[in-house]
């Protein structure tokens, strides 16, 4: 396939409204695509470029693609952020661009879907002190042989953020459909291989490849996530439950097999070498070919400190034993997702706690099973006067549902009115702030698109303000007199004491007295809460 | 096979020549001599290249083909003095060219040819207007554009048997009128073309070096600037396709 036909097929569903239509068409083209293809296609219509499960990122900042555009068209880079001003959109931008280019050039070859893929992989293994230079230069490659239109989704999509509102769930349906398979057994599989693209080429060759998937070590997985509830009604659905302490500190992934591990981040990023006291631990506790999933905590003298400790400690990539006196992490192990080549994310949780305990020596997470309202009230007390979150209520029967969010964890922890929001913008602090940011806007989400529904001014420490500008100044997109605008990308946790209904923000509601709480790059993008979930909220509110 | 020495100043001459469009290339060679052709990223400018035997103080090839990383190759050049003589060599692994120098001996990987774009099929074009002027002179001209916009028109006025360089920036412009006496005139008729000064600039700074630089010119078409380098043991010729401004 073209890069020329996808960008066709990109504008098509662009113009399409209802999400019926986008699987029907997506799922047409899926059967003429061929192997290599099929998996880049799947990806690149989501705005993806790996697999999810991949640590290789593209890391084409907006400034070195504005560059590589002013380049090809022949103008500077202020012409370039002037024209996304204007359109708002870096695509359309591009698109314009290219059309009104004066630069002339020889020849043009057209771009195979399948090479800007291969040119992609060849940006993400440059690493070190020439690496700007090389990306530019497959920018450049790229662009140079784009028409107006194919530029338009070549920039987005190495931006990673395609906008054509396609979503994982709809990708799934289509290649169910195309290739005459369940849903359910499509979406299995994508739990266990975390790569929907590879998920596609195994369903094109059938139901029997998908039936039989297994996970890979060094191939994480997503979490499976917890949904809030209460210890009456957990215990009323399930009768008996299973409840761990909920730990304040960072989900991880630990992967080993044939001697070697590694450590990945609730977002799936490697980071083996910033946490090599826990690496350690881990690596003690257990000798064979294993997964598991936990939650690390920071302690000092007995009690866990706060989650912002723990973060920075991920972070890291200098000085890390430096960090590693100040802070101490410690692991606590609460599932088992493959043993030995055997994967068991599909057995009941008490099989796997079972498995859990024999394989790994230490560091398991207490669990308490009981049927007994009194007494789990009791553990959830005990958690809170040890320092930690709350508690998890699972349900013993249940499976490992990979980046699935249901009753099946039930997270239970004192009332807290705060929300998970994407900083899209700021304006530039006063007096001794004037060069950090000062206020902050920050949008929430629907169907894919963010909306912006706050800004927020206080609750910083002149620490915190430092940070999320180290955190955030790479990803200004626009500048506009005191006002910035960034790639999304990092999220806020705000609280605030009131929704109210407001004309002020594109989303109806706005934030009473909103105040900073912390930094959560544990986070992706796509966990921020929902227009629909704000709205419920407000429902709840008791004058509402 | 390859086993040649040469100048370090001849050498570096001829690397620079390449490197202001490409940061690889492939390099041809056979027992007349080395060339390359190649094209920059964006498909704008393009770049052919011979240095002859003679040009080498000693020069012994067989007919291959060596991807070659440019940027490497100037990195090297820091630590040659003006005046080495360089002996390149490769070796039976023909994935390794040899470098040695003062005693020094550079073990280069070379790069998979395979993974260097093939060379360009230079485009077949008219460009009736043809003038011949120092590389210094024009240098100076690219240079002094650069002040003022970024990109620089190039023409003959054919009535008046001026060959100009001119630049309109969004305030300010430049014009250098060339007369009879300053170019010689191999064929003076009507041609102006418009191009990048990102590209000019590079070029300028390599053609700076010649005693005289060919330029053949069109209306609205690319422009070929043609010389000589290795004291005219070689031959460079670079392409660059025009800026065509909307009306």
């Amino acid at each position: 396939m073209l890069f020329r036909e996808f960008s066709a097929i990109c504008q098509q569903i662009e113009v399409i409204r209802g999400r019926l239509e986008i699987i029907d068409l997506i799922s047409q083209r899926l059967p003429a695509l061929s192997d290599e293809e099929l998996p880049v296609f799947v990806r690149f219509i989501m705005g993806r470029i790996f697999p999810d499960w991949s640590p290789e990122k593209l890391m084409i900042g907006p400034n070195l693609l504005y560059e590589g555009v002013a380049y090809v068209v022949g103008t500077k880079k202020e012409t370039v952020i002037e024209t996304i001003n204007r359109t708002g959109d870096i695509g359309k931008a591009v698109e314009l661009l290219l059309a009104e280019k004066e630069q002339t050039s020889f020849f043009s070859e057209e771009l195979e879907l399948v090479t800007v893929y291969h040119e992609f992989e060849k940006i993400a293994d440059t690493g070190g002190k020439k690496s700007q230079r090389e990306k530019l230069l497959v920018v450049r490659k790229l662009l140079a042989n784009a028409s107006p239109l194919e530029g338009r989704y070549l920039a987005r999509i190495m931006l990673e953020d395609l906008r054509i509102g396609v979503g994982e769930g709809s990708i799934r349906e289509a290649v169910a459909r195309a290739f005459l398979i369940d849903s359910g057994i499509v979406e299995h599989a994508v739990q266990a291989l975390n790569d929907l693209g590879y998920v596609a080429q195994l369903a094109k060759t059938g139901e029997a490849a998908l039936r039989d998937v297994h996970i890979s070590p060094f191939h994480p997985v997503k979490m499976m996530l917890a949904q809030q509830g209460s210890i009456m009604s957990a215990i009323a659905e399930n009768g008996t439950i299973a409840a761990e302490y909920k730990y304040d500190g960072s989900r991880f992934q630990f992967h080993r097999q044939g001697g070697q591990s590694k450590l990945y981040s609730r977002k799936l990023e490697d980071v083996t070498n910033a946490l090599p006291d826990v690496l350690a631990i881990l690596n003690e506790s257990t000798t064979t070919d294993i997964i598991l999933d936990g939650e690390v905590i920071a302690m000092k003298e007995g009690k866990p400190l706060p989650f912002q400790a723990v973060l920075r400690r991920f972070r890291r990539k200098h000085g890390i034993s430096k960090m590693q006196e100040e802070v101490q992490l410690f692991p606590n192990v609460f599932d088992i997702l493959y043993l030995n080549g055997e994967t068991l994310i599909d057995l009941p949780l008490m099989e796997r706690r079972k498995r859990l305990e024999t394989a790994v020596s230490g560091h398991i997470a207490p669990q308490l099973v009981s049927n007994d309202p009194a007494v789990v009230e009791a553990f959830y007390h005990r958690a809170l006067d040890a320092g930690h979150e709350g508690i998890m209520i699972k349900a013993p029967e249940s499976p490992y549902t990979p980046g699935m969010r249901g009753k099946n964890w039930i997270k239970i922890k004192p009332e807290v009115d705060t929300l998970d929001l994407a900083v899209v913008g700021a304006e530039w602090g006063e007096g001794k702030r004037a060069h950090y940011f000062g206020s902050f806007l920050l949008a929430c989400q629907k169907n894919g698109e963010l909306i912006t529904l706050s800004k927020v001014a206080t609750g910083f420490s002149d620490e915190q303000l430092a940070e999320a500008y180290d955190l955030l100044h790479d990803r200004i997109i626009t500048k506009a007199g005191k006002e910035v605008r960034f790639e999304p990308g990092l999220i806020f946790e705000v609280g605030y004491s009131e929704l109210q209904v407001s004309s002020n923000y594109p989303g109806g509601f706005a934030l009473r007295f909103p105040r900073f709480i912390r930094i959560r790059d544990d986070k992706d993008i796509t966990e921020i809460e929902t227009l629909d979930s704000i709205r419920e909220r407000y429902m709840r509110q008791p004058n509402s | 096979m390859l086993k040649a020495t040469i100048d370090a100043d001849i050498l570096k001459e001829s690397i620079d020549a390449i490197s202001a469009l490409v940061t690889e290339c492939r390099l041809h060679t056979d027992e007349n001599g080395i060339s390359t052709r190649a094209v920059d990223t964006a498909n704008v400018a393009m770049i052919s290249l011979l240095l002859k035997k003679e040009a080498f103080s000693s020069f012994a090839a067989t007919r291959s083909e060596l991807g070659i990383d440019i940027a490497k190759m100037k990195n090297i050049f820091g630590m040659m003095a003006k005046n080495d003589m360089i002996t390149l060599e490769l070796t039976d692994d023909i994935h390794k060219l040899q470098v040695s120098f003062q005693g020094y001996k550079y073990s280069i990987t070379l790069l998979d040819e395979n993974t260097i774009r093939k060379d360009p099929n230079p485009p077949t074009i008219e460009l009736p207007g043809k003038v011949a002027i120092p590389g210094a002179e024009l240098n100076s001209a690219i240079k002094a554009a650069a002040v003022v916009s970024d990109k620089i028109a190039l023409g003959i006025d054919a009535a008046k048997q001026i060959f100009f360089m001119a630049a309109e920036g969004d305030t300010d412009h430049i014009r250098r009128e060339f007369g009879k006496d300053e170019v010689s005139f191999i064929n003076g008729v009507e041609a102006k073309s418009l191009f990048s000064l990102d590209y000019m600039k590079d070029m300028g700074k390599v053609m700076s070096r010649a005693e005289e630089v060919e330029i053949h010119l069109g209306i609205d078409h690319p422009a070929k600037f043609s010389f000589n380098i290795a004291g005219g043991n070689g031959h460079v010729e670079y392409l660059l396709a025009p800026r065509i401004e909307a009306d």
